[in-house]
């Protein structure tokens, strides 16, 4: 982050096959992975799965990187890739959506009491598993969309070179979550 | 308008408030590993990979003198290895067939030896096709013992069972406890628990007449309503060694509590039901061997924390699971309270939220429709599939409370609903949620709770889902859950629905077992007293045990529940709370050696979900066994610290000088896994309640 120019070198090593220089990128953007992957999923378990698959992607996908964006924007399209890759993987091995809910929830609610005690916190966790639900719910590309304009706070024009739209598309979209979510989210968490 | 921006921002705000937990060390350094392997596997194969190309390039120069040159039109080379079978059957074909012509013309006896070998082949193909038959055949009978299997299992257990039962001389001890002082107190009992039914009519009917007190005003504070519990008593085996219950599978209690708690307030004695305390956890009891009985009784004999020399029996039913694939249907009607006492943030907002949580451990053939009372009473959904999540979302999101009771016909409506949707093999259930208002059409409370009784017995049952505080009337849920096959929860936060309807929504709406009645008869040459925690109001008289038609609780797949009785061994050093009579007849037979080591013997009767006679299950309490997988002895420990919790909340009158602190000491050190915390939060409600009690 501090020198782009470093970054832009870094980089250009590791995609001529230096070892070092693209465990120096690890280091450096794992952190990013995860935080974005477990906006994703709401589970650290999972979250830690999809940034694993991620870095693993990259090492293979790097040299596919031509400086036509930042790369952090190049990084989180990869993390989106992997995160819906793996979401089918999860779906193609539970065969019912119950079982899904109920063993998966319960591996989540394990996780999650590392961090969040079981007052307030426990209950917006609930409530952000039931947002992040509803958003896959949702047509395609909406999770993505929502998640990087409030979860990550890019603004409309910036997700659009994230996800190579227009700055239009992204509008129109966060208008059309903002219209199909569910009222349920109306219960404030106090 | 304005409640439409304020969801969507809470969505947005919800969003950016996701803090995502620092990364694992180890997490990352395992990634970053695997990914360097990739990366420098990646290269290497770069390397060959170039290295390959340019051998290929020294091939091209002879590309041209291949047969077939794939130099122009590669296309054509995939054409003839697309249709390589064809072909090759063609040149097979062309080679047989001249093959067989120069055969057939020069060696005669050569080609009957061919045509011989040729018939040999195509019988043993045939011989070949016969074995995959028979292979076929023999597996379907494979799959039919299996599946027959369980049943001769299942008598000859039950003949084990009865034979067992034969083998006690359970009838001997009860022949002569039958002498007339006990006569005379068993005919007294029933006397009063005659008296006890008629006081609990009386109190009904003062329910209902305060419910129509409640209709004018809606700020109802402090006016919870809970039946009067009478902490059961210590007990002399000599005089009455027969212990009778029903099991109680609710939780209500236990957030009630909580939610008291955690206002800084003791609870109401009679909110506190000690048996719904310890029930709350999940204890990991070993499960049945086979699903022909639902489960298993442990029984476990620890040292008493609470008095010196006594003891705790502890008896503890685990359900079995049911396959999460094999789950009946479900048509479930939602019963809702929107009169105007449901304005509050914990109530109507929070059973919107329940409701959905509860679509999502739903399956898509699963029904749900939505009946309404009060202000604005009828139907809201017919019932919808679940696949059609967004339709039945929107008709919750539609209701909202207000308007005067206007009484209506909301149950009656509600079963009318699932019996138009009735399906034999599904579980039928009415979810009434409601903040105690009870106005749902049957105004009497009698009436309402034989109405919900009949409806049992055709199948359709009734749980309660309790909210807010205030007005809340836990005694009548009690009574209709009970008469409705169902469970009693009570809501009081997100967390507790998420519990309910989601991490245990298999307990919640498939009962495996019902009418389930525990029998504990105590062997007066080892035993001088007990007493049983909790279940006081769940008390049944002896005879109530073998008749069929008393009703009692359910088990719902994966239920866990515990009792526990204190006990003063005779020969423990512990004075007896009570003195020995000095006119009884003390002159009691020798009973056979082998019964020395017996403290009781425990009896269950349950009743299978579509069955309605009863089978028996029978174990015997030994004194001497002290040794218990690890497991099982901290379950039991962490039972009875929330046992004792239970008691010092209700007054603590036969705990001596137990307090808090033991509470929470023994909690702490048998929390175990706790995999959802539930344990560590009891933990700090016993800290709350210390210092409630303390200020």
């Amino acid at each position: 982050m501090t020198d782009l120019k470093g970054e832009a070198s870094l980089i250009k090593q590791a995609q001529s096959g230096d070892a070092k220089a693209f465990e120096a990128l690890l280091n450096q953007h794992y952190d990013t992975l995860f935080r974005f992957a477990f906006k994703w999923c709401g589970k650290r378990e999972d979250a830690e799965d999809i940034a694993q698959q991620s870095c693993i992607k990259l090492a293979r996908g790097l040299e596919q990187f031509r400086f036509e964006s930042s790369f952090t924007s190049w990084l989180y399209r990869l993390v989106i890739n992997c995160a819906k890759d793996w979401q089918k993987n999860q779906a193609r091995h539970s065969s019912s959506r119950l079982q899904e809910n109920t063993i998966d929830k319960n591996a989540a609610e394990e996780s999650a009491q590392g961090h969040f005690k079981y007052d307030q916190g426990f209950e917006t966790t609930i409530l952000v598993r039931q947002l992040l639900n509803q958003l896959e719910d949702l047509a395609d590309g909406m999770k993505e969309t929502a998640l990087l304009v409030h979860a990550e706070g890019f603004t409309h024009k910036e997700a659009a070179t994230i996800l190579g739209l227009k700055e239009s598309t992204i509008s129109w979209r966060i208008h059309e979550i903002r219209k199909q979510l569910q009222p349920a989210f109306g219960r404030e968490a106090r | 308008m304005k409640d439409e921006n304020s969801n969507t921002t809470t969505a947005d705000k919800l969003l950016s408030e996701i803090n995502s937990p620092a990364t694992d060390s180890r997490a990352k350094t395992r990634a970053i590993r695997l990914a360097m392997s990739e990366f420098t596997q990646h290269q290497q194969e770069k390397s060959a990979a170039s290295a390959n190309k340019n051998n290929r390039k020294s091939q091209g120069f002879w590309l041209y003198l291949r047969p077939i040159s794939n130099f122009f039109n590669r296309k054509k080379t995939m054409q003839i290895v697309n249709n390589k079978f064809l072909y090759s059957g063609l040149a097979t074909l062309s080679i047989a067939l001249v093959g067989t012509t120069l055969f057939q013309q020069s060696y005669r006896t050569n080609t009957d030896i061919q045509t011989g070998a040729l018939t040999e082949t195509t019988k043993k193909l045939e011989d070949f096709e016969d074995d995959i038959n028979v292979n076929r055949l023999s597996t379907e009978p494979k799959a039919a013992p299996l599946a027959t299997a369980p049943l001769p299992e299942s008598i000859s257990s039950e003949l084990e069972i009865s034979h067992l039962g034969n083998n006690q001389p359970a009838p001997l001890v009860s022949d002569r406890s039958f002498n007339n002082s006990t006569g005379s107190s068993i005919r007294k009992k029933i006397e009063n628990s005659s008296e006890v039914r008629q006081a609990k009519k009386i109190s009904l009917e003062q329910g209902a007449q305060n419910d129509k007190a409640h209709q004018t005003t809606y700020s109802a504070q402090g006016r919870d309503k809970f039946s009067t519990i009478k902490t059961n008593t210590i007990k002399r085996v000599e005089e009455e060694p027969v212990s009778t219950f029903s099991i109680d599978v609710d939780t209500a209690s236990y957030s009630f509590v909580r939610r008291q708690l955690n206002q800084g307030v003791l609870p109401q004695k009679n909110a506190v039901r000690a048996e719904e305390l310890i029930n709350y956890f999940d204890y990991n009891y070993p499960l049945p061997e086979n699903k022909s009985r639902p489960f298993k009784p442990s029984i476990i004999v620890r040292p008493s924390p609470w008095n010196q020399g006594r003891e705790l029996i502890h008896i503890g039913i685990k359900g079995y699971e049911l396959d999460k694939t094999k789950l009946p249907r479900s048509n479930i009607v939602l019963l809702l309270d929107v009169s105007g006492s449901m304005n509050s943030q914990d109530k109507l907002p929070l059973v919107k939220q329940s409701m959905s949580m509860l679509l999502d451990s739903l399956r898509p053939d699963d029904t749900v429709g939505i009946v309404v009372y009060a202000g604005a009473a009828g139907t809201v959904l017919e019932p919808t599939a679940v696949k059609e999540k967004q339709k039945i979302l929107n008709s919750l999101k539609r209701l909202n409370a207000g308007g005067s009771t206007a009484g209506g016909e909301g149950i009656q409506l509600a079963y009318q609903l699932a019996e138009m949707n009735f399906d034999k093999q599904a579980v039928n259930r009415i979810m009434l949620a409601t903040d105690g208002d009870f106005n749902v059409g049957i105004r009497d409370s009698e009436e309402l709770k034989s109405f919900v009784e009949r409806k049992r017995d055709q199948g359709i049952f009734l749980s309660v889902l309790g909210f807010g505080q205030g007005n809340y009337n836990d005694e009548l849920m009690q009574t209709l859950a009970q008469n409705g096959n169902g469970i009693a929860s009570y809501i009081d936060s997100l967390s507790e629905a998420q519990k309910v309807l989601v991490n245990e929504s298999t307990s919640s709406l498939f009962p495996i077992a019902k009418d389930v009645k525990i029998q504990v008869e105590f062997n007066p040459d080892t035993v001088s007293e007990y007493r049983l925690v909790g279940y006081e109001t769940r008390h049944l008289n002896r005879e109530d045990f073998n008749n069929d038609k008393i009703d009692a609780g359910d088990i719902g797949a994966g239920h866990s529940i515990s009792a526990i009785y204190e006990i003063t061994p005779k020969d423990s050093k512990a004075k007896p709370a009570s003195d020995p009579l000095r006119y009884t007849n003390k002159q009691v037979q020798a009973e056979p050696a082998s019964l020395r080591n017996e403290y009781g013997f425990v009896k269950i009767r349950y009743k299978l979900p579509e069955q309605n006679s009863s089978q028996l299950i029978s174990q015997v309490i030994k004194s001497n066994q002290r040794t218990y997988s690890r497991e099982l002895v901290r379950d039991a420990d962490f039972a009875s610290a929330v046992a004792g919790f239970a008691q010092l909340l209700r007054g603590g009158e036969f705990i001596n000088d137990y307090s808090y602190s033991d509470v929470i000491e023994t909690a702490q050190e048998n929390k175990g896994r706790d995999e959802f915390g539930y344990r560590t939060e009891f933990i700090q409600l016993a800290r709350k309640a210390q210092i409630a009690n303390e200020m």
